[in-house]
């Protein structure tokens, strides 16, 4: 495991005075196990010997204040144990939180591509197992074996060898056969478990093409073949998986037989009585079944030390290059002037290599325009003037998105760009944001209803001005419709359609007011015979003393736009221009 | 709440002989159970008594024959409840996407999207259900009475107590249930949307840096995250009194057992080995139903999972496209390629299309022109038999439906591509054609990508643009290698240029002067321009 990993599962174990308690109630828990059994033994074979009553009643009362012991115990320790999880969770998810910001968006896999977000966020809450499922349960587990091979020896040193030698082997058997060989079964099971998701999901999607085609029943010819590949790679695993239950369901009646083949000298010396004897051949059981704990939790081992690894890949310790950098000493912009002119010189731009970004697929590489890796940008010339309405053009692949994330500042350049006179570079990335907003390709729609979508570009505004902005998008009738500002938009906005999440979008920004607009291919999920509609009511949204930079690769009515520019696809980075 | 389907049961064979190898299992495993608490007993009280080891021998070796069987059995359940998983499941997902295929578009109840989740994530809650709760559902049935046989033919008294505290611990967890049922449910909404807290903010994380409020959500995230806590401790608080009634049911009647024995065994009217060996197994006859209480919630997800698929695959196979009526056989036998007569198609309970007639003759390349939500998809859904219709849809006479497919080649508004190469696209459903029909049939859709060029799931690596020019190549080339009549393309030329625009009328206008019937739906002229003749849709078939 890398140290980074180690470093992440260090931060994910609670501070000593949280975790203490749950150990402890897990140490009563486990020792009020062992001693239900060791006392009800004891009682049952001293009271065989028909001793006066009176002599059993410490037995007695020992018996039930085990047995209540043990659930009582149990049950705290639960609640203790998920509390402390719990509020670990805040401290991990913070954590991890302000490690991301210095590299977000752009130098993030999870930001940049849709599945993988789910999977970080799970990997991140996968921590919280760390105390409740692997320290605890070892710790407790431990501690109490070790107490009771102790009391063991106490009685009869060669029992508790033999009983203690027993577990460890069972122990170290379960383990390896979990650690190893499952460990190695599962590596084989995630690729064809994805792959066989992968070939269901776009068997069912394309169904009406499949059937149209002919090509529906080899489709399922084929998922059934990956099915019966998994089946065999589960089985593999099953059988490995099996042998540490079976090491462990055995591992207690092999330990009260050595305990007890141990024992049977001392009692037939007369070195030890039968009550005891009982005790020393029964006990094994009970330690038997609080170790079974140790080989689970090594189980959990591996699945958070995968997250582990995961979140330490994708939340890299040094900055990747790319990335823009806050400058020691920020230049103040100057304000006061409406939107500044940009002029970009020699701009080129490339992604940071992300890991995580494209370990997904094999190895196979779908060509340069995959939506993961987006395009670099070649060296571009630019000037936008206050007020203008810029479109750009260009093929996939010609790095639109590029030049939008290089505007807002999200990716480093090189050239010069200046805002008003300064160079970006000397900027706070958080000024010139300030400035330059952007209206994504698939804008980020928060769970929540229309109010809080809008109400977080600016935290003032009132339900007058909400409404106003609305109807500026378009959008005031369907707000109406769906019975005002407080109906929700689903999650990731799946209540509302691409072109009406592209309005919500666009009066977010017009809320925030910045002075230059970057509109990144706000038809893309939006149908072709609606997508200059849209536009019009974009742009037109926009108003006249805002510059708006369009980036389209469909175009736009000409009336729309000041002046077109093309980009072409880097390293050849002629552009062409041409007034409207 | 039922703990299994019936369905599965007389639907899955392997859900069968899942149940059937469990039961032999169950059985094994409860015999082995109790010749490990005889033997031992038999030891401890030789022993006791004065026996040799010497003479102990035989009841040490069952012991220890004893344990291994046991672990045997432990290891063969993994390798039962996995496989049966795993086997169930594949059962289910065949029939499942054969069910699907009588209705490709998907229905009310059942969305593509809906089956897609059903059939990946939905379907893996058996494995849990499978691979833990059932065994032990299995064992509570099987052998927990064979444990308690066995105790009471060894005492009855014992016996007695373990046979009233077990029906207990049902009653008991059913009245917690019962008492909390809906503060949790309620609770458990709650934490559905908590929990959903840091996701949006990492995944808004861009857009919270465009406003310039990504730093300040550290301090949100604490506070959504202690939220978070505090409702699931007031859920778990409840939830973990079901663990601790379980708990307390089987450790405090194996006090009450052991203080009963103890007691009679004092007063001499009870033996040691009896007592002993009831005491063993005891804590085993409560093991069982304790661990199906652990994989309680296991059980609801997998019950779930099946039912939705099992409801699904009945729905599925309930439906059938009704083949289009007024097809009356005497009249149109002999009418060659496409024929519409006061076509009415019927979408999610609300007409779509209405009053439609036209006719396409072999030969002819006719554009259907119409704006956004005119119904022109809906229109090539019907002429496909995928869609519910009233009127009559004829090709070369023969009503619409999986008939006339063979006959049909179409390409719809998406361009849907597979996981492969260019050319296994193309090449759908006609992977031996001759390589020169799939050259054509690059040029025709205007592909200007090598063939061999692989794409990712769902044709991920194309623009919009290229990918409608392969499903358009994709169409003609099926037109070609199965030589079908009729040609369908849904607004082919939507992401085109005007000058590829022009060229693909052109070669449109050629595949109908070689016989074949054309139909090309579009909301742009230059299509139209080429086209022999224009339907426009918005005036003859707006409801």
């Amino acid at each position: 495991m890398s140290d980074r990993a180690s470093a992440v599962l260090r931060h994910a174990v609670p501070p000593l005075r949280r975790l203490l308690p749950q150990v402890l109630l897990g140490l009563a828990a486990g020792l009020s196990t062992v001693a239900l059994l060791a006392a009800s033994a004891w009682l049952i074979v001293r009271a065989a010997e028909q001793p006066p009553v009176l002599y059993l009643s410490l037995g007695v009362v020992g018996v039930r204040a085990f047995a209540l012991g043990r659930a009582v115990f149990r049950y705290l320790e639960r609640l203790a144990g998920h509390d402390a999880a719990f509020q670990q969770l805040a401290a991990i998810r913070t954590g991890v939180f302000e490690r991301l910001l210095p590299i977000a968006p752009d130098g993030l896999a999870a930001t940049r591509r849709g599945d993988l977000l789910t999977r970080f966020v799970g990997d991140v809450d996968e921590l919280q197992s760390v105390s409740l499922r692997i320290v605890q349960p070892v710790v407790s587990a431990v501690v109490v074996v070790v107490v009771a091979i102790a009391g063991l020896a106490w009685l009869a040193p060669a029992s508790a060898l033999a009983a203690a030698g027993c577990l460890v082997a069972g122990v170290i058997v379960a383990i390896v056969a979990q650690q190893v060989i499952a460990a190695r079964a599962d590596r084989r099971l995630a690729p064809l478990r994805g792959e066989l998701q992968a070939a269901v999901v776009e068997h069912v999607q394309a169904l009406d093409v499949l059937v149209a085609f002919d090509a529906a029943a080899p489709g399922r010819a084929r998922i059934r073949r990956l099915g019966e590949r998994l089946e065999q790679a589960i089985r593999r695993r099953a059988s490995a998986a099996g042998i540490t239950a079976a090491a462990m369901s055995a591992v207690g009646g092999f330990a009260a037989a050595a305990s007890m083949w141990a024992a049977e000298p001392l009692l037939a010396g007369g070195r030890i009585d039968a009550p005891t004897f009982a005790v020393l051949c029964l006990v094994p059981l009970a330690i038997a079944e609080v170790s079974a704990a140790l080989p689970s939790a090594m189980g959990f081992i591996r699945v958070v030390r995968t997250s582990a690894e995961r979140i330490a890949d994708a939340v890299p310790d040094a900055i990747p290059g790319g990335v823009p950098l806050p400058p020691r000493a920020p230049v103040e912009l100057p304000t006061g002037l409406g939107a500044p002119a940009l002029r970009l010189r020699g701009v080129s731009a490339r992604w940071p290599h992300v890991a995580g970004a494209d370990d997904s697929h094999g190895g196979e590489s779908w060509g340069e325009d995959s939506s993961i890796a987006p395009a670099d940008l070649g060296a571009l010339d630019l000037d936008i003037e206050p007020g203008e309405r810029l479109l750009v053009e260009g093929p996939s692949g010609s790095g639109k998105t590029t030049l939008a994330h290089v505007l807002v500042r999200f990716l480093e350049y090189e050239g010069s760009y200046r805002l008003g006179g300064a160079e970006v570079r000397d900027l706070d990335p958080i000024e010139v944001r300030r400035i330059v907003g952007l209206v994504e390709q698939r804008p980020w729609l928060f769970d929540e209803d229309i109010r809080q979508n809008l109400l977080f570009a600016r935290d003032t505004a009132s339900d007058e001005e909400l409404l106003a902005v609305l109807a500026r998008v378009g959008l005031k009738g369907w707000v109406v419709e769906r019975g005002g500002l407080g109906a929700p938009v689903g999650e990731r906005g799946a209540l509302v359609s691409g072109g009406q999440a592209q309005r919500i979008a666009l009066a977010r920004a017009m809320l925030a007011d910045f002075p230059v607009l970057v509109l990144d291919e706000p038809t893309a999920s939006v149908d072709p015979d609606r997508a200059d509609a849209l536009l019009r009511d974009l742009l037109t949204a926009a108003g006249p003393d805002r510059s708006v930079v369009l980036i389209s690769h469909t175009g736009a009515p000409r009336e729309l736009i000041d002046r077109a520019i093309s980009v072409e696809p880097s390293p050849s980075s002629p552009v062409l221009q041409y007034d409207a | 709440m039922k703990p299994l389907d019936p369905r599965l049961v007389s639907r899955s064979r392997a859900a069968r002989g899942f149940l059937l190898s469990g039961a032999a299992l169950a059985l094994l495993q409860a015999g082995a159970m109790i010749a490990f608490a005889w033997s031992l007993t038999a030891l401890v009280t030789g022993f006791i008594g004065g026996a040799s080891t010497a003479a102990s021998g035989g009841a040490l070796a069952i012991l220890l024959a004893a344990a291994s069987v046991r672990a045997l059995a432990g290891w063969l359940w993994e390798w039962v409840g996995s496989a049966g998983a795993m086997r169930v499941k594949s059962e289910l997902r065949d029939d499942l996407l054969a069910a699907l295929e009588r209705q490709p578009r998907g229905n009310r109840g059942l969305t593509t999207a809906r089956a897609a989740t059903l059939l990946g994530p939905g379907l893996d809650a058996l494995d849990e259900y499978f691979g833990r709760y059932l065994p032990q559902l299995v064992l509570t049935v099987v052998a927990t009475p064979v444990l308690v046989i066995s105790v009471w033919m060894a005492d009855w008294v014992s016996g007695l107590i373990l046979v009233i505290v077990l029906p207990l611990i049902p009653l008991f967890m059913a009245l917690i249930g019962m008492a909390t049922g809906a503060v949790q449910r309620r609770q458990w909404q709650r934490l559905e949307s908590l929990s959903k807290g840091f996701l949006e903010v990492v995944g808004g994380l861009s857009t919270l840096m465009v406003f310039g409020r990504a730093e300040r959500q550290v301090g949100r995230i604490r506070d959504v995250t202690e939220a978070y806590r505090a409702s699931t401790m007031k859920v778990l608080r409840v939830t973990f009194l079901s663990g601790f009634t379980l708990e307390l049911a089987g450790s405090l009647s194996v006090a009450l057992v052991a203080v009963s024995i103890g007691l009679r065994l004092v007063a001499g009217d009870f033996t040691l080995a009896p007592g002993l060996f009831v005491l063993v197994l005891a804590p085993e006859v409560f093991l069982p139903i304790r661990n199906v209480g652990a994989a309680f919630h296991a059980s609801t997800a997998g019950l779930e999972a099946s039912r939705d698929a099992l409801d699904a695959l009945d729905q599925a196979e309930g439906a059938e496209v009704p083949p289009s009526r007024g097809a009356d056989p005497a009249g149109i036998t002999d009418a060659a390629g496409l024929r519409i007569r006061d076509l009415r198609v019927i979408r999610d309970g609300a007409v779509v299309l209405e009053g439609l007639s036209f006719d396409v003759a072999p030969g002819e390349f006719v554009v259907v022109t119409g704006d956004s939500g005119s119904g022109k998809s809906s229109l090539l859904s019907a002429i496909l038999g995928f869609a519910d219709l009233e009127g009559e849809v004829t090709i070369d006479g023969v009503p619409v439906g999986a008939a006339t497919r063979s006959n049909t080649s179409w390409a719809g508004q998406a361009p849907q591509l597979l996981a492969g190469t260019i050319a296994e696209n193309v090449r759908l459903g006609q992977p031996d054609a001759a390589a020169s029909l799939l050259e054509h049939a690059l040029r025709v859709g205007g592909v200007d990508l090598p063939g061999h060029r692989r794409l990712g799931p769902s044709g991920a690596g194309l623009s919009g643009g290229q990918a409608q020019r392969v499903a358009t190549a994709r169409a003609v080339h099926r037109l070609l290698a199965a030589d079908a009549r009729l040609l369908l393309l849904d607004e082919p030329s939507s992401a085109l240029d005007a000058d590829r625009e022009l060229e693909l009328g052109r070669r449109l206008r050629e595949l109908a002067r070689e016989g074949r019937a054309v139909l090309v739906t579009t909301h742009r002229p230059g299509l139209a321009e080429a086209a022999d003749r224009t339907v426009p849709l918005s005036e003859v078939a707006r409801v």
